[in-house]
């Protein structure tokens, strides 16, 4: 009889082996199951985030005014794929700038956000700082209307307070801001499915 | 006594009607500020300033607009005319044909978009599609097709003098000459710092070349603001150009976006950003305004430009999607 017993708790009892690969089996499923639920959770439609649509923004300049907070979460977002690598920059450079420096006289930026670096003859790359950005936009109007277009406003998510009722959405005039999905949390203009952005 | 007290009521009823007027004026400000002004609110204090820039001089304006129609075309890229003075427009989905008055009276359509084209010497159309070129008949036949040797191809402008082709293209930067059927003779226009050439910027897709009088073929360079004259050999001739947001000179990035030629060899020039078309003579010395800032809505970009035999000047406004006709003011012709 007691023999029999403690072959019926040999059988019970689990091997140190079988315990381990089957805790690390569970383990990986619990870890993917919590992975897939969280990505579902940001892609899905439960989180929303605010974001301004660059085709609609018209550089007003209340991105930088009416945000709750200081300097505001709205910074300029550098498309590089669109940059021409201008010389004379419509974004940087002051419409009546004679000479072509970076003197802060014939800069357009009123922080001095933006960092030209030479590349190659006659090409410049331009860099935001965006400690120093306050979203103003003019520097967005300035690309429009004589580039490509590849400086663009966008709320940067990690500075954004997600505010129910966005303040800046409230005093938007273009009513460029929505929310999105907090999956896809930026809305960047580019060259799209025509080759030639011509519109 | 009676007297003075009379005075007295009299001096305190004036007082009391200033009073009056004082506070209904008072009041009438107070609500006109409230409820009639926004307090500045609208004031943006980044503004950029490109009213500023869109003003000109009213006296430079020598060329009045005539006349203007829509075309049938959902977008609109290019525009030429034929040696009858009939508007060819180029875009989405076809090319139309339109009387010197306006009317069309032909359509040729196509699945593809065309971005540009000039009409050869023989009454064919050149027309420089998404990723190749075409020519078609006057019938709408097409003749000859031909892809570019690159794939990131970007073609902006077509020119040719009947013999020789010459194809813009924006992506590679580089102007193709090809023959009429298409083989390709030489790249013009690539940096070559022992024949003088400093290579051409474009960075946006607004590339526009032109056959001259003495069938040199003249090519803006506009990341420079220049306009470049080549043999069709590739070997560069002359250049003019000068970079300033004045009048007198090509503003923003990259300009002029298009030109044509008149007959004595004057260049008609369009601009981007401060939307303008203007004249410039053989020398590219400024001449005068044909259309204004003002005459344009803010944004429009990629004014194409022709001329017809009676030199009225051709500009398709794509933002309108319409076809604009200018003449030169009689008081500039006795001038």
């Amino acid at each position: 009889m007691e023999e029999k017993q403690k072959g019926k708790q040999k059988e019970k009892m689990v091997d140190r082996r079988t315990f381990i690969r089957t805790g690390v089996q569970v383990s990986i499923v619990v870890g993917l199951g919590g992975l897939t639920a969280l990505v579902a959770r940001r892609t899905g439609s439960g989180e929303y985030v605010w974001q301004l649509d660059p085709a609609k923004c018209t550089q007003c300049g209340r991105c930088a005014t009416s945000c709750v907070k200081t300097p505001s979460a709205v910074k300029c977002v550098h498309v590089y794929a669109m940059c021409g690598y201008c010389d004379l920059c419509g974004g940087y450079f002051l419409p009546e700038t004679k000479t072509l420096n970076t003197g802060a006289e014939n800069q357009l930026c009123p922080t001095k956000a933006i960092k030209r670096t030479y590349i190659e003859d006659p090409f410049f790359e331009y860099t935001i700082d965006e400690e120093l950005c306050i979203g103003c936009g003019k520097c967005v109007k300035g690309c429009g209307a004589f580039g490509n277009g590849s400086l663009q406003l966008q709320v940067r998510q990690n500075l954004c307070d997600n505010c129910n009722e966005c303040s800046i959405a409230r005093n938007c005039p273009s009513g460029a801001y929505s929310r999105i999905p907090a999956g896809r949390p930026y809305l960047l203009k580019g060259f799209g499915k025509e080759k030639l952005d011509i519109t | 006594m009676e007297v003075n007290s009379n005075k007295w009521a009299m001096k305190k009823k004036l007082v009391i009607a200033l009073a009056l007027v004082l506070l209904v004026a008072v009041i009438g400000y107070m609500v006109v500020d409230l409820f009639f002004t926004d307090g500045g609110r609208n004031d943006n204090p980044f503004d950029y300033g490109l009213k500023d820039l869109r003003k000109s001089d009213s006296a430079l304006l020598a060329y009045r607009e005539i006349q203007h129609f829509s075309t049938g075309l959902s977008e609109v890229y290019g525009v030429a005319v034929d040696a009858h003075d009939r508007i060819v427009v180029a875009g989405a989905n076809g090319v139309e044909i339109y009387s010197p008055e306006g009317v069309r009276f032909m359509l040729f359509p196509f699945d593809d978009t065309a971005y540009c084209l000039t009409i050869t010497p023989d009454a064919d159309l050149l027309l420089g599609m998404v990723d190749h070129v075409m020519i078609m008949n006057a019938e709408g036949e097409i003749v000859s097709r031909w892809k570019p040797e690159n794939e990131g191809s970007v073609l902006t402008s077509v020119a040719t003098n009947g013999t020789d082709v010459f194809v813009a293209d924006a992506g590679t930067r580089i102007v193709y000459h090809y023959d009429m059927d298409g083989k390709l003779l030489n790249r013009i226009g690539e940096a070559d710092s022992l024949q003088g050439i400093p290579g051409l910027v474009i960075p946006s897709p607004y590339f526009d070349v032109g056959i001259g009088r003495d069938d040199e073929l003249w090519v803006v360079n506009s990341g420079r603001h220049l306009f470049e004259a080549f043999r069709p050999d590739g070997t560069l001739i002359s250049t003019w150009g000068q970079s300033s947001m004045d009048v007198e000179g090509f503003c923003g990035c990259c300009n002029p976006s298009h030109f044509t030629l008149l007959k004595d060899g004057s260049f008609v020039t369009s601009e981007k950003g401060v939307e303008r078309v203007k004249i410039y003579d053989p020398t590219g010395t400024f001449q005068c305004l044909v259309a204004a800032p003002d005459q344009f809505d803010e944004g429009t970009r990629g004014l194409d430009l022709a001329v017809d035999s009676q030199e009225r000047i051709v500009v398709l406004d794509p933002w309108r999607n319409q076809v604009r006709i200018f003449v030169r003011n009689e008081k500039s012709n006795e001038e």
